[in-house]
């Protein structure tokens, strides 16, 4: 019996069932007593089916479009810049890491700078950025851009020194050429850096996107943030956005690393895949780790 | 001497080792001979090894006709030519202490990678690599990837890999020092009889004196402080040479003469 | 080839020997990336930098008048300063203790513990434009005084960034452990509290700064963005939006600059910490 309890404690679904449930009735109990205690239950913490409910409701909260609706159209504004800053700045930031890699004076000159950036609070220029650009869009790009910046130069370019001394020799062996070099060795070995990198800046840029959203009223999931606070629409938007918003930071890591699996064949084979949010691995600590332990392969020796 | 060793004195010498020094700089900047003087050379499809305890500089003599160090002093020509020259006309396999094998490349695109320097056709290189596989005896693994190998298996995929390159010269840093003695013995009967398949120059670094005899024609003995060639033992034990041979009392003969030839008698 | 010809042939060209001697790379190191400062500065100042992002002085005033108008409102950039950073300070403080005492909990039931985990890491996914918010609204009832009530709301949006960062790191400090370091406690008959405290406590130290790394700039910048949805106005990120909000653009740079200051700072006395740490512990 107790062997059958150890064994249930060990599947991936019992945990994450486990967890869900738990989470939803500690979220229950709180509602209750918010409900019971509160004035107004649902600006602080609403029955998980109420939120539910008024995803689902065909009730029109703004402009015709039900809350569900608002949500998703604010979204694919807020989303799409998203996405195009943290491909702008995850291209540049590739781009910068293999010309500090090329040559000794770039690394030299940009270096320091790079580090800067990760001290700087971005998030905090957010405003003056839209000051300088005058465009909710292009800032939500620029934004998202430096914040995307940062985490995938400082992979990149870890990847690339962390290429170990005998693959230079080898290569030098071989009589290679400095493209082949770069292209046989260099780029492919710090492509999971690159992810890693890729994996840290992804909910960064959706944050990003969401705040510059809040500064102006031009619609976004951040603008409908903030009207759904102060009860220009039903307070249930508020929550649904905070749910939706969560769901796609998490997501987008996920996604990245799905993408990952695909690009990268090793990682195919060996099954360590879905390592949780990313959250852990950060510039500096190198995930050549996870990839050098040997897998219990087959033995015919 | 036996007949092997009368054929082979025929043969002209595939490399030429005169006076050679390296001096490297420490953290401190100060000088320190890795090795100096050695003089020595290798035939044509003969098995040498240097044997040294670490820091005798048997790995920076290697290195040094791989091109991959610089000698300070002294000189080699292999076939006449210098080692660059050599490198660049892709002559030396070299097979490295740890398999240095790429994790995103499947066994067989890592045997297949040498050539894509050569710009061979992706016909050529698939051919090759499927032969050298089955040499080393791995065909089966082919599309499997790095880390789903044993270690012994690992390093079975680099010997393939500098073969491939069908190279006049293999040379072998401590390529078995880090695999288990049952994995060990099995690849220095596979290494001698893909080197008689093949006739290749072997220079093989090894700190493991009984490997050094049973593997090799000579054993070139190295001291350190500073790094110097101090003795040439001939091992004249016949070929095949077979796992048996390593109870012989020759065989333990060689392994003491070979041990006694250390200065000083001992490994200090 | 001679001897003489190859000795002639090694011989290093002077741009190459000075590529390679390692007082001139370290002085390049610090030489050409200030020069790169000076050389930004220069053309910030001289008004080329406005007409490069295409905006004009009044948006982008030049480095002398920021500094003139820092210099000015000393004071009052002091006090929205000591704010963030109490802000900052405390929720980094409180998140990691808890983060850390959540990685303990965790590592004596691996199994459940690490889906907990998880649950804190998805926590701390959800931006935090949307958690300040919510917490606004939990605690309006922790006091009647609006800057008290904002304060713990703030710390709390830090607190839960920093324990999730926290938490996952020191996890892995606490269960990541040197091949059979387990194994030799267990033959030594070590009780689970000198496990603890004489393998797994000090190997999670190197992971305790691996986080820490993060959560520093990371709770800077949360308290900053924290500050934007606050009820009560104070803060260096919330004199950004609002001295923007007025178009007061260079007042707005002064405390653009006071957020970076703060930045810098925390992260140089992290470096100091670890230093001294890490020196004790040997790592």
């Amino acid at each position: 019996m107790r062997k059958k309890h150890l064994a249930l404690t060990e599947k991936k679904w019992f945990q994450i069932l486990f967890w869900a449930v738990l989470v939803i009735a500690a979220w229950e109990i709180g509602a209750t007593a918010v409900a019971m205690t509160k004035r107004t239950p649902e600006n602080i913490l609403p029955h998980l089916y109420q939120i539910l409910a008024a995803a689902f409701s065909g009730k029109a909260v703004s402009g015709g479009m039900t809350a569900s609706g608002v949500v998703l159209t604010s979204a694919g504004a807020t989303l799409l810049r998203a996405l195009g800053g943290f491909a702008i700045g995850a291209g540049l930031g590739f781009l910068l890491a293999l010309a500090m890699k090329l040559s000794g004076l770039v690394e030299k000159l940009i270096f320091p700078y790079l580090m800067l950036i990760q001290l700087i609070p971005v998030l905090g220029l957010a405003p003056i950025i839209l000051a300088i650009t005058g465009d909710i869009n292009r800032s939500r790009l620029v934004i998202a851009a430096i914040l995307s910046f940062y985490p995938v130069a400082a992979n990149t370019l870890a990847g690339f020194k962390a290429v170990s001394k005998d693959k230079y020799d080898l290569m030098f062996t071989y009589a290679a050429k400095k493209r082949q070099l770069y292209t046989k060795v260099l780029i492919p070995s710090a492509i999971p850096y690159l992810f890693t990198g890729l994996k840290i800046a992804a909910p960064m840029a959706i944050t990003a996107s969401i705040l510059v959203d809040t500064l102006q009223g031009d619609g976004g999931l951040g603008c409908m943030l903030s009207q759904s606070l102060k009860h220009a629409m039903s307070i249930y938007v508020f929550w649904l956005i905070v749910f939706f918003s969560a769901f796609i930071g998490i997501f987008s890591t996920y996604l990245i690393s799905w993408i990952e699996i695909l690009v990268y064949p090793e990682k195919r084979s060996a099954a360590g895949i879905g390592r949780s949010a990313g959250k852990e691995k950060k510039y500096g600590r190198s995930t050549e780790k996870n990839r050098t332990q040997k897998e219990p392969g087959p033995e015919t020796l | 001497m036996n007949a092997a060793e009368y054929t082979r004195n025929d043969v002209p010498d595939e490399i030429v080792i005169r006076d050679l020094g390296v001096t490297f700089q420490d953290n401190k900047g100060e000088d320190v001979q890795a090795i100096t003087g050695v003089n020595l050379n290798i035939k044509k499809g003969e098995f040498v090894s240097l044997l040294g305890p670490s820091g005798c500089g048997k790995t920076t003599l290697l290195r040094c006709v791989a091109d991959l160090q610089e000698p300070t002093d002294g000189d080699i020509h292999v076939e006449g030519m210098t080692p660059k020259e050599v490198r660049l006309q892709h002559k030396f396999g070299f097979v490295f202490q740890s398999p240095v094998l790429f994790d995103w490349r499947t066994v067989k695109k890592n045997v297949e990678l040498p050539l894509e320097m050569m710009y061979q056709t992706k016909q050529q290189r698939s051919e090759r690599a499927d032969e050298m596989l089955e040499m080393v005896g791995l065909t089966n693994f082919a599309n499997h990837f790095p880390n789903q190998l044993s270690g012994g298996m690992q390093q079975r995929v680099n010997i393939a890999r500098a073969l491939g390159i069908r190279p006049d010269i293999l040379l072998m840093d401590e390529p078995f020092s880090a695999l288990d003695e049952f994995t060990k013995e099995k690849l220095h009967e596979d290494l001698l009889r893909i080197w008689r398949k093949t006739n290749k120059t072997i220079l093989f670094v090894t700190h493991n004196i009984q490997e050094a005899v049973f593997l090799s024609d000579r054993v070139c003995v190295l001291s350190p402080h500073p790094g110097r060639l101090s003795a040439v033992v001939d091992i004249d034990l016949p070929r095949p040479r077979t796992l048996d041979m390593k109870e012989t009392p020759a065989f333990n003969q060689l392994v003491l003469k070979v041990r006694n030839s250390f200065e000083g008698g001992s490994f200090s | 080839m001679d001897a003489a010809q190859r000795k002639i042939g090694r011989r290093k060209s002077l741009a190459r020997r000075l590529s390679e001697d390692k007082k001139v790379q370290a002085a390049a190191a610090v030489v050409l990336p200030v020069l790169l400062g000076i050389l930004i500065f220069g053309l910030w100042q001289g008004g080329v930098l406005q007409t490069i992002f295409r905006t004009d002085s009044f948006t982008l005033p030049a480095p002398t008048r920021i500094a003139s108008l820092f210099r000015d409102n000393f004071g009052k950039v002091v006090t929205n300063a000591r704010d963030t950073v109490t802000v900052a300070l405390a929720g980094l403080i409180i998140g990691s203790l808890l983060g850390y005492g959540a990685a303990i909990l965790a590592s004596f039931f691996p199994n459940m513990g690490k889906g907990g985990l998880s649950i804190v890491g998805a926590f701390a996914s959800i931006p935090v434009v949307a958690l300040a918010p919510v917490m606004n609204n939990w605690t309006r009832d922790v006091s009647t005084e609006a800057s008290s009530r904002s304060m713990v709301a703030k710390i709390l949006v830090v607190m839960l960034i920093a324990a999730a960062d926290m938490g996952l790191n020191a996890y892995r400090g606490l269960t990541e452990l040197k091949p059979y370091a387990k194994d030799l406690m267990a033959t030594y008959a070590a009780p689970r509290r000198m496990v603890f405290l004489k393998l797994q406590l000090p190997n999670s130290v190197p992971y305790i700064f691996t986080a820490l790394k993060v959560s520093v700039p990371a709770s800077i910048m949360t308290a900053i963005v924290s500050e934007y949805f606050a009820e009560y106005i104070t803060g260096v990120g919330r004199q950004i939006r609002e001295n923007i909000v007025l178009a007061q653009y260079a007042t707005a740079w002064v405390y653009i600059t006071a957020a970076c200051i703060i930045g810098l700072l925390a992260y140089v006395i992290l470096m100091i910490v670890q230093a001294a740490v890490m020196k004790r512990y040997h790592f």
